[in-house]
């Protein structure tokens, strides 16, 4: 059951902090949302099943199965949106919290505003691409933006929203090169401060879902100082 | 403290001294050698000469001799018919001034060997130069006969010696190539020793450098040379006990920060909320809302640059092209009261390698520097010098007195321009961390005076640039 419109858009926060989680709850009803909570990642994917909310917050710090994971497991089966929140902003934590299926991340303490923003700018990116577009094809890749498809070879890819989105606004400049910045922006809807990282991550996964051989990518190429551009 | 006692050559490098220390001992073993050689070369073939050169002469004096068995010996005839051995040339004295020869004058005898055989019935011979020429000169008094008419016959050979001399100048010659060769092996052994005995140093130099610069994880190979092993084990056990302390430092101030982050959340979502509530509150409630609010931000901005400089500290630093020119105009941006910010024409595009994220907080530092303490910045330029961007960010404040434009870079020190603001809106972390942040760029950071001698500061940053997009 998907809401649209008036009916109100329900989030899952899964932090084992109680006093966080409340907050939080608070805080996004303010912005007339509703939010379910769970304190660690087995009650999550047990009302993930149940209730199918439009966008996941999970704290990476939790007990038993931590945020990784949790992310992880709820990949294998559904493209809902997530947002990480992590308290550890080392490089490695944020990386692999991508890597393990993350759309955006946040770093504790942060603006409830700001999140409310990230998460207005995922279910955007959940609603599909604005512009319809007639179906591109680019190799043995084809696009079909209307339908959210992708096939390679003739087979179904199956791609997250956020990297859906990027293909999209990559394909939509064929052979043109997009900065950082300028996909962070279009996909993410930061500004110039984004973290760049999130767009390396994402055109990683992009890469092993739609090149034959990721490391020696044909389609999504990075072009060293400026950005990445699709080859046609 | 007494210093130890300086050698002769101890003003020169330690590596300048081993070679110059092998050097010189092949020379002198090298000279020492080839003296020796020569001069035993030398003698034993002169004392071989000398001694073939005698038995031919004492051959020829006895042919001689024979010839005084005869009344009227023909001595020019006898003198033809003797064998010249190696260039050797013959004369024969009769009485006191008569002498007979094919070839050599009686002044090219040495006259101290005519006197000295003159005076003696021994066989005597001398060295002696002749015409510029080594030569040997052997002379005897023949015994006189009953039948010979003759009287007091002596018998004389030269023997010239310049041959020998020939080719104990090539000996020489090939002895001193020889040494000369054998000094420049010396002095290249010389050089590679003490490279192989310097290298352990030089390398453990480098190790403190990199070590001095931040890269605590550098390290030095073991040694297995008995000699270096103290010095080098006790290096790495430095070295790593070093970087064990810095982790843990860093590590605690990094779980502090961690730990301060959970309820900072909380009271960050509860106080957004409030706010967002506030028509709900009361004057005062909302006065003391607004004081709390301000307080949590402070301690916010405090815990985030703990961390960063716990950070800092720690290592982990993501690295990629940044477009300096266009990171400091957007920087720029985001402040209420922008400065103009004047861009060198060949700046244009111009990479600097690093963290953006970094490079973002320096500018934002020192632009917050300049609000907080000087009323803002006036002018932001980036200028190019050779492969370095300067980024120069001028304000009109009071300045910072020279003595303290080193201090204001140290954590938790703040100028007196700080300190003489009552409120204590910043925990003199930020240009600490601008600090810490340019010099893993591989930059630097001053402060100046304006140039134009009004009043103000100017904050000096460097970055070496990485090249063009």
């Amino acid at each position: 059951m998907h809401h649209n419109g008036a009916v109100s858009i329900q989030i899952l926060a899964v932090d084992d902090d109680d006093a966080i989680r409340t907050s939080l709850r608070l805080a996004l009803e303010e912005e007339g949302w509703s939010v379910l909570e769970a304190d660690s990642g087995e009650s999550a994917l047990l009302m993930f099943g149940r209730s199918d909310p439009d966008v996941v917050l999970i704290d990476i710090g939790l007990p038993q199965m931590d945020g990784f994971a949790l992310c992880r497991e709820l990949r294998r089966s559904s493209d809902v949106p997530i947002v990480m929140v992590t308290a550890r902003v080392e490089t490695g934590d944020i990386v692999e919290g991508l890597e393990a299926g993350a759309d955006d991340y946040l770093t504790k303490p942060f603006a409830p505003r700001e999140l409310a923003a990230r998460i207005r700018a995922l279910l955007r990116r959940a609603q599909g691409p604005t512009a319809s577009a007639g179906p591109m094809v680019v190799g043995d890749i084809e696009i079909v933006a209307d339908e959210g498809v992708v096939r390679k070879g003739g087979e179904e890819v199956h791609l997250t929203r956020t990297e859906f989105k990027l293909l999209c606004e990559m394909a939509a400049h064929p052979g043109k090169v997009l900065s950082r910045e300028q996909l962070l922006e279009s996909v993410w809807g930061y500004d110039y401060f984004g973290d760049g990282r999130l767009v390396d991550v994402h055109i990683r996964r992009l890469r092993t879902k739609v090149e034959s051989d990721s490391a020696q990518p044909q389609y999504v190429v990075t072009v060293r100082g400026m950005g990445y551009k699709l080859q046609i | 403290m007494s210093r130890p006692k300086r050698g002769l050559l101890s003003p020169l490098p330690l590596r300048a001294r081993v070679i110059l220390t092998f050097t010189l001992g092949t020379v002198l073993l090298a000279a020492f050698l080839v003296s020796t050689t020569y001069w035993l070369s030398r003698e034993s073939m002169l004392r071989q000469r000398e001694t073939a050169s005698r038995t031919q002469f004492f051959a020829n004096a006895r042919q001689i001799q024979a010839q005084l068995r005869f009344p009227n010996p023909d001595f020019n005839l006898l003198l033809e018919s003797l064998p010249s051995v190696s260039g050797s040339r013959s004369i024969v004295r009769t009485g006191s001034n008569r002498w007979y020869t094919n070839s050599l004058v009686p002044a090219d005898l040495p006259p101290e060997l005519v006197e000295t055989v003159s005076g003696s019935p021994q066989a005597q011979s001398m060295r002696y130069q002749l015409l510029g020429k080594p030569h040997l000169a052997l002379g005897i008094r023949l015994r006189p006969t009953e039948v010979s008419t003759v009287s007091d016959v002596a018998y004389f050979e030269v023997v010239p010696l310049a041959e020998i001399d020939d080719t104990l100048n090539s000996l020489g010659i090939i002895l001193l190539v020889g040494a000369v060769v054998v000094v420049a092996i010396g002095a290249g052994i010389g050089i590679s020793a003490s490279g192989r005995f310097i290298q352990p140093l030089a390398e453990i130099s480098s190790a403190a450098t990199s070590i001095a610069r931040g890269r605590f994880a550098t390290r030095i190979a073991r040694s297995e040379d008995p000699d270096l092993v103290g010095i080098v084990d006790s290096f790495i056990e430095m070295a790593q006990a070093m970087e064990t302390r810095i982790a843990r430092d860093a590590r605690f101030a990094s779980d502090v920060s961690h730990e301060l982050r959970s309820p900072l959340m909380t009271l960050r979502a509860s106080i957004d909320v409030m706010q967002s509530r506030r028509d709900e509150l009361s004057e005062r409630a909302s006065a003391a809302l607004e004081l709390l609010s301000g307080e949590v931000d402070r301690f916010e901005h405090l815990v985030q640059d703990l961390l960063e400089i716990s950070q800092s500290d720690a290592g982990a630093m993501e690295s990629g092209p940044v477009n300096i020119s266009e990171l400091v105009a957007r920087t720029v941006e985001r402040l209420d009261r922008q400065p103009p910010v004047y861009v060198d024409e060949d700046l244009d595009n111009q990479l600097v390698i690093g963290d953006k994220r970094r490079l973002v907080q320096v500018i934002e530092n020192l632009l917050t520097n300049a609000t907080k303490y000087a009323g803002g910045a006036v002018a932001v330029r980036l200028q190019r010098d050779d492969n370095k961007v300067v980024i120069r960010v001028e304000d009109q404040g009071p300045g910072v007195a020279p003595s303290e434009r080193e201090l204001i870079f140290e954590r938790f020190t703040r100028g007196a321009a700080a300190r003489n603001r009552g409120s204590g809106d910043g925990a003199g972390l930020g240009l600490a961390l601008v600090q810490e942040h340019v010099a893993r760029h591989g930059g630097q950071v001053r402060v100046e005076a304006r140039p134009d001698g009004e009043r103000g500061a100017v904050f000096v940053v460097e970055l070496p640039l990485a090249g063009q997009r």
